[in-house]
């Protein structure tokens, strides 16, 4: 059998024998690298650099004939290095690799070269320099590939459960899902009962829908598969490991109930539905807490609910022919106007939700107590969604007055005589002319701000936007993704969202983790640390260095002869323990310390005199 | 306070024909495509609308705005919101006549077509009564209108009648200028100013010559139609007011004789555009014709008629056929007469009085806010 029909399962792992034989390719991108680098002039030079047995020149490696060059000569001329110099590794380093892969050869024998955004995009004034760098980079390419040894990705076995933190909306709804997929779930709930904000009655815009009603449908969901574990009273004291391996300790209940227990469980991914807070407005912002006629719009909410029907609408058994609400109350804060929270921040963003929450509400009034008249004075309505902008039609046409104020000129609101509450602001609807407004009810539309979401944040160290939400890793392509792997957002924990919106939200995380735990094993990159048993004298010092809690761990493997121990889950390959060792006892798969030198063997190679 | 909103303003504009209001979000493209904005001090149209909408009542009693503007309907037609601000203005116009109308009839009229109706039909009846009951000998040989209703008579009926409707008409000037000056301030504008202001007062009534520079839609067509129709209504008020006694006669002049040919004049000036403009109306394609509210409807007809009317009773005086001729003419006052008492002062037909006098009191406000006498925009609004 021809050694170049092995099979890449045979060949792959294997170490090349005699000399590496390294083939460097270099693209022209079209022209967007060969018209400022002399891609031919790199080429010839390339021949010259030890090791390598091929080089070539391609108008595009990443077409297919690019591809198949590299698999031809992969048999034709033995290679077992690859170098490709081209683009960003961003954009085709997995090209590349998948094609060492058809061609049997180790992918991790792959090296790639950034020759367009790193040189020509860069220096395309200076062609001469710009041919110099990119020969010098392919130099210390070649010199680090012909020091690579075949890699494989770590591969561990997947714990087939999810954990669902927090029972709110988007928690039920993202638990339900993924136990319809027929996984089991494990959903933990800080209070006593599931549901979150939707335990209090109101009705849902944009549908009208009652609150109840929703609740009703996703508990049926959640308890419907049977497959769904519900730990109520509980929180999350301890969380460590990656994905596909958590091990979480729950602490419950927390009521009063019982004696405190700890449960220990592993799971395989964490679903994030730890919800939101409505912003509390400071000790008299607003009057808040100095007035009775001062309430917020999740007070409101409840006072709604209950009102007895009427001419006028009564509130804490005062009579209220005329209500206002104030907009962006706890959202939108500018610096030097709004007081920051106990935290030191300020809620710089819009809460999405308020607006239409207070069309809600002022068009229930409006509807239900014709002799209680409605001001809204608002920054600006953000009615967004699909209907809601129905909201602001169905409220003007119900007689609400929109007046507008500037959110750097806060309304001045004060107490008047009988009982009711002074409201003076600008309306910049009317030309800025100052308007003194008299009402028996002042509602603040407060807003959303992040969630207290446990020990769990610090302890996974989860990033949070400046926002102080949770931040995935991108807005747009991954969305329900944080960077932390095997962990996933749904609903408010996020970001301000209303509940359709949440539970979509809620929905696709469910879905992403379903992908996630739907293979028996968990594929982990293979740039992690590796310890050698030989040199290793157990001095310590690297796990003194890891910053990541139980990658690294000294193990005593028989009396009195200890040694570290990588957890090639946790660790991320960043390499501070390698340089602390005093022994040089540990080293990076992929980017060994020998490599390093051969880089920067290769890249003065060229300066060298002849 | 609060007492500045009057939360209902909103839904009573509603009843005299302000019904897309509450689609205003107040993005002012009426505004910045209105082209008397400017000389209306800007915000204008959108001032009178944020004023409707915010429920300031006393503040659009005090407001010029409404009768500035003329309808071209730009705003109408560029409203992204279809909140049509044209018939907004056009509304807050009648809610005014409405409001400096003291009796009430004028809201009464404009809310309810029924009340209108009713006051027509009983004002006609009281007219045919009078005929009927009083009136001289049937002479059926020859036509002998004066011996059948002598104009003596009919003239004295003419001159109670126009005392009457200016005793309305003025009163609810004064109230106009006594909102619109703010009340006891118009005390501290200097007399002069309020004369030399007189002229524009007339120079408006009989040009309207702020109309020409309304809007893009067809305006100086729609202003010279209007104009012929002021000059056909204000020569049959000369005719009939003040030389009845030479208009009326029994004698037949020739055809070239000023008697008949003024009055032909005066005839096709209030017959074509009248006719015209209902035509327009119930074509509803021009903007200012898209929107009829019954009190537009029945002007219009009650005017045709009349010029009709009139000008059968002189086909018949002219071609003597006397039976005829007095029973038109019977039918003919049975319309002018509740026409004139229901409609200049209580209703559409008063803005003969108020579109010259928002010319002239809009002068005298920016004359004395220039001699610093009266601070317009601060000008608080008394109560009326």
């Amino acid at each position: 059998m021809d050694a170049t029909d092995q099979s890449y399962a045979e060949n792959r792992g294997a170490e090349p024998a005699g000399q590496p034989r390294v083939g460097v390719y270099i693209c022209r991108c079209g022209g967007n690298i060969s018209d400022v680098v002399d891609a031919e002039h790199a080429a010839e030079i390339c021949w010259h650099i030890p090791g390598v047995v091929v080089s070539k020149v391609h108008t595009f490696m990443c077409s297919d004939p690019g591809q198949q060059s590299i698999i031809d000569d992969i048999h034709g001329e033995k290679l077992d290095r690859i170098v490709v110099a081209s683009c960003s590794p961003f954009l085709h380093e997995l090209t590349f690799r998948g094609a060492a892969i058809r061609g049997n050869l180790n992918p991790y024998l792959y090296e790639h070269v950034n020759i367009r955004e790193q040189c020509s995009w860069v220096h395309k004034h200076d062609p001469q320099g710009a041919t110099a760098k990119a020969i010098a980079l392919i130099g210390a390419a070649v010199g680090k590939v012909r020091q690579s040894r075949p890699l494989e990705k770590i591969r561990l076995n997947n714990r087939r459960r999810a954990l669902v933190v927090g029972g709110g909306p988007a928690g039920m709804k993202a638990a339900a899902d993924l136990a319809g997929t027929g996984l089991p779930v494990l959903l933990v709930e800080r209070t006593g009962r599931l549901g979150g904000k939707l335990v209090s009655p109101q009705s849902l815009f944009p549908t009208g829908i009652g609150s109840t009603q929703i609740l009703e449908k996703l508990e049926s969901d959640v308890r419907s598969t049977g497959r769904v574990e519900v730990l109520l009273e509980s929180e999350i004291s301890r969380v460590k490991g990656f994905i596909g391996n958590f091990d979480v300790t729950i602490r419950g209940p927390l009521g009063p109930s019982g004696a405190l227990t700890d449960v220990d469980v592993s799971v395989g991914v964490i679903v994030m539905a730890t919800g939101f807070q409505p912003y509390v407005p400071h000790d008299g912002e607003f009057l808040f807490n100095r007035h009775p006629g001062v309430i917020t719009t999740v007070d409101f909410q409840e006072a709604l609910a209950c009102a007895p029907e009427g001419k006028r609408l009564v509130v804490n058994g005062r009579e209220i022919r005329r209500a206002a609400f104030i907009h962006c109350v706890g959202s939108r804060q500018i610096e030097g106007v709004h007081e920051p929270g106990p935290d030191g921040r300020l809620n710089k963003h819009c809460s999405r939700v308020c607006c239409t929450t207070v069309l809600n509400q002022a068009i229930q009034v409006r509807r239900r107590f014709a002799d209680t008249r409605v001001y809204d004075i608002y920054q600006d309505i953000r009615a967004y969604g699909r209907g809601h902008e129905r909201y602001y039609s169905e409220a003007s046409r119900a007689g609400v007055i929109f007046l507008r104020y500037h959110g750097d000129e806060r309304p001045l609101v004060s107490a008047a005589e009988d009982q009711s509450v002074h409201v003076s602001f600008k309306d910049y609807l009317s030309w800025g002319e100052t308007i003194d407004l008299d009402v028996d009810l002042l509602v603040l539309a407060v807003g959303m701000t992040p969630g207290p979401c446990g020990r769990i944040v610090d302890q996974l160290k989860l990033p949070r936007g400046e926002d102080g939400f949770l931040q995935e890793i991108h807005p747009k392509l991954r969305p329900v993704e944080i960077s932390v792997n095997g962990v996933l957002l749904a609903g408010t924990a996020q970001a301000p969202m209303n509940l359709q919106e949440s539970l979509a939200a809620a929905g696709a995380a469910a879905v992403k983790a379903r992908a996630m735990l739907v293979k028996e094993q968990v594929e982990l990159n293979p740039y992690v640390a590796r310890v050698n048993t030989q040199r290793c004298e157990g001095s310590g010092e690297c796990i003194g260095q890891c910053e990541y809690d139980g990658a690294l761990t000294m193990v005593e493997e028989s009396p009195g002869v200890r040694r570290a121990r990588v957890n090639p889950g946790l660790c991320i390959g960043c390499g501070a323990c390698v340089a602390v060792c005093p022994n040089s006892a540990i080293d990076i798969n992929g980017w060994r310390v020998e490599q390093y030198d051969a880089m920067v063997d290769g890249l003065v190679l060229q300066n060298q005199p002849a | 306070m609060a007492g500045q909103f009057n939360p209902d303003l909103h839904e009573d504009l509603r009843r005299f024909g302000a019904r897309d209001l509450d689609m205003c979000m107040n993005c002012g493209t009426c505004t910045s495509i209105c082209p008397m904005s400017e000389d209306a001090g800007g915000g204008f149209p959108r001032r009178v609308i944020r004023l409707v909408q915010t429920g300031r009542q006393k503040r659009l009693e005090a407001s010029l705005d409404p009768w500035l503007c003329y309808y071209c309907g730009d705003c109408t037609l560029n409203c992204p919101r279809d909140a049509n601000p044209a018939e907004v203005m056009m509304a807050s116009r009648r809610y005014l006549t409405a409001r400096y109308d003291f009796t009430g009839l004028a809201s009464l009229f404009y809310r309810s077509v029924w009340a209108e109706l009713a006051a027509i039909g009983l004002v006609g009846l009281l007219v045919t009564g009078l005929f009927v009951f009083l009136h001289g000998p049937v002479v059926l040989n020859h036509v002998a209108l004066n011996t059948f209703a002598p104009v003596k008579w009919v003239e004295r009926g003419d001159w109670i009648m126009a005392a009457i409707l200016s005793f309305f008409l003025l009163a609810g000037a004064a109230r106009m200028a006594w909102w619109t000056l703010g009340g006891p301030a118009m005390r501290r504008i200097s007399p002069a100013i309020y004369l030399r202001q007189v002229p524009a007062f007339f120079v408006q009534l009989f040009s309207q010559n702020r109309w020409r520079r309304c809007g893009t839609h067809r305006s100086v067509v729609r202003w010279m139609k209007h104009l012929l129709l002021v000059s056909g209504y204000l020569s049959m008020l000369t005719l009939v007011l003040i030389l009845l006694r030479w208009f009326q006669t029994d004698h037949v002049y020739p055809f070239y004789y000023p008697q008949r040919l003024w009055g032909y004049y005066a005839t096709a000036a209030l017959l074509y555009p009248t006719g015209d403009f209902i035509v327009s109306r119930f074509r509803r394609k021009e903007p200012i014709h898209m929107f009829s509210e019954a009190s537009d409807w029945i002007f219009l007809i009650m005017l045709f008629l009349t010029a009709l009317t009139g000008i059968l009773v002189n086909v018949f005086r002219v071609n003597g056929f006397p039976l005829a001729t007095y029973v038109v003419y019977i039918i003919h006052l049975s319309i002018a007469v509740p026409m004139l008492v229901v409609e200049v002062p209580f209703s559409k037909w008063s803005h003969i009085m108020y579109r010259p006098l928002s010319i002239y009191l809009a002068g005298v406000k920016q004359a004395a806010a220039e001699g610093k006498l009266l601070a317009v925009r601060d000008a608080e609004p008394v109560a009326g």
